[in-house]
């Protein structure tokens, strides 16, 4: 038996063509083939989808979909979600992977691990927590309600739960550069006689700018496009707590097919400039990195 | 005395990377710090600059007890092994990077500020660099710079951190005279950490030399070479065939 696999191996290291026909321009050309197929119906075609549907009672009906009051109110909420959700996760990503990359604490491993749970849960069970927190049945649901404070159906909750889902994305694209960067230069500036803010304004700052900004067109994205955690927390009243993501799904489920494509062309279009503007921005981040290494 | 450190002992986890070193420097003396790695050299120097704090002993400034300040309040220029220039900023804006963050009673004007900084820069004879930036320099520009950076906020004692490490050996000998003569022309107290025996004896007044923590042996250069004081200094010298 042992006799039989060793046979086997050493006919097959025998045959085993060399690592350079490996790659032959078969192989190669299969690959490129499969990937470029898969892409093209996975995500261009789509994509091209998105645009010809909402394009296809022409312009004026295109344009028509973003007069109407409900759709602009969804574009309004959407903005101002993502206005206040993405600079509280700024902030918070730059604190905690300035902790994580600059303290020792105890727990340090647990929350640098806790920061990746919006990226495991599904967003519904996101959105479900807060329910559970702060709806009229939650834990503090009553106490909100004595003090008449509507967070759940509401831009608070609608807020609270994109935050949960965009929670990672700036903190860990910090987390890792700040990591390579080391801490040589702050070092430098503390005994030139910097401090504080000085040190994180004029040392610190400059040297993740690109990172954060990487993170941070992330999270818009995301916050932008998000669906699943906040459907559950807003209640989908029209013109009050409806996302762009939201209304889109109304206007299809009411068959306004136009109108639904119309709108979703608007979110492919953003993501299509955050794609564009991540690539830019990745790319300065990587050179400086370089830089700082070199 | 310009740096005085009495008893002075740090360690890291179970690790004791200084044990109990007390060292004077005199004023204007330049001192090297002289060890096989891991001997605690760095620590010690960190030490002393406010980078870290120590587990028991003191340190002294001038007289001025600073164990307690951190590095920003100790005013003791800091030249690290691998530059830790500032990237973003030019040769100009690094040197200029001290006195611009000190508080506004105290910062000079733009005008002092750029009159401060072209003298620095001629002094280390960088003078045609200062609107390069960091990565547009060679090791030994790089290294000039950081030691006119570190001169800029008139440090009351200059520490450097194997200075020369990074550097190739021809660059390394130039830059070795060079702080040499710089050092008698500005008389700035200075400790400096090495691990290359022929560096520290051809450049310190003094050398203390350091191994797993503790101090072996201080004095100047022809003294340790002619007595050294244990087994460890007289191994690390290589002083057999001489003797």
């Amino acid at each position: 038996m042992a006799g039989a696999i060793q046979d086997l191996t050493t006919l097959r290291n025998a045959t085993r063509p060399r690592r350079a026909t490996e790659e032959g321009p078969l192989v190669r050309w299969a690959l490129i083939l499969v990937s470029v197929a898969f892409f093209t119906a996975f995500l261009l075609l789509p994509l091209v989808a998105v645009f010809a549907e909402g394009l296809r009672r022409g312009a004026a009906l295109y344009l028509q979909t973003f007069t109407d009051p409900v759709t602009l109110d969804a574009i309004r909420l959407t903005l101002i979600t993502a206005a206040i959700a993405v600079p509280c996760n700024t902030v918070f990503g730059v604190a905690a992977a300035w902790a994580i990359t600059r303290f020792e604490f105890r727990g340090k491993q647990f929350f640098s691990t806790l920061i990746d749970l919006p990226l495991w849960v599904s967003p519904v069970i996101g959105g479900l927590i807060y329910v559970l927190l702060f709806g009229s049945q939650g834990v503090l649901g009553p106490w909100l309600q004595a003090h008449h404070w509507r967070i759940i159906y509401s831009t608070p909750g609608i807020v609270i739960a994109t935050v949960f889902v965009t929670f990672p994305f700036v903190a860990r694209g910090l987390i890792p550069l700040m990591q390579a960067q080391g801490v040589a230069e702050e070092e430098a500036a503390l005994t030139l006689g910097a401090r504080g803010w000085q040190l994180f304004l004029r040392v610190t700052l400059p040297k993740i700018k690109w990172g954060l900004l990487y993170g941070v067109i992330l999270a818009n994205a995301r916050a932008m496009g998000e669906f699943g955690a906040v459907s559950v927390v807003s209640g989908h009243i029209r013109g009050l707590t409806n996302t762009v993501p939201l209304q889109i799904e109304i206007l299809y489920n009411e068959y306004a097919f136009a109108a639904a494509f119309a709108l979703a062309s608007l979110l492919s279009l953003l993501a299509l400039v955050t794609l564009g503007v991540k690539s830019y921005v990745e790319w300065r981040a990587r050179q400086q990195l370089e830089e700082s290494q070199s | 005395m310009s740096i005085r450190i009495d008893g002075l002992s740090k360690k890291f986890g179970g690790h004791v990377a200084v044990q109990e070193a007390s060292i004077e420097v005199g004023t204007g003396k330049l001192v090297a710090l002289l060890g096989p790695s891991g001997s605690g050299k760095t620590t010690l120097l960190r030490l002393i600059a406010g980078l870290e704090f120590p587990d028991e002993g003191r340190v002294f400034f001038h007289g001025e007890e600073v164990t307690q300040k951190s590095a920003y309040e100790r005013r003791a220029g800091f030249v690290f092994q691998h530059y830790a220039l500032f990237q973003h900023l030019s040769v100009f804006d690094n040197i200029a990077f001290g006195l611009e963050v000190r508080p506004r009673a105290t910062r000079p004007c733009k005008d002092e500020i750029r009159e401060r900084v072209h003298c620095l820069l001629k002094l280390v004879q960088l003078e045609p660099f200062a609107k390069r930036f960091p990565a547009q320099l060679s090791g030994g520009q790089r290294q000039r710079v950081a030691l006119a950076r570190a001169l800029a906020i008139e440090p009351r004692v200059l520490l450097l951190d194997e200075p020369f490490g990074a550097l190739d050996a021809k660059v390394r000998k130039e830059l070795r005279a060079w702080l040499r003569r710089f050092h008698d022309e500005t008389q700035i107290t200075s400790l400096f950490v090495t691990h290359d025996q022929e560096e520290a004896f051809e450049v310190a007044n003094e050398v203390v030399i350091l191994n797993h923590g503790h101090i072996q042996q201080i004095g100047a250069p022809g003294l340790i070479q002619r007595e050294p004081a244990n087994a460890f200094v007289h191994d690390f010298l290589g002083l057999d065939f001489q003797i």
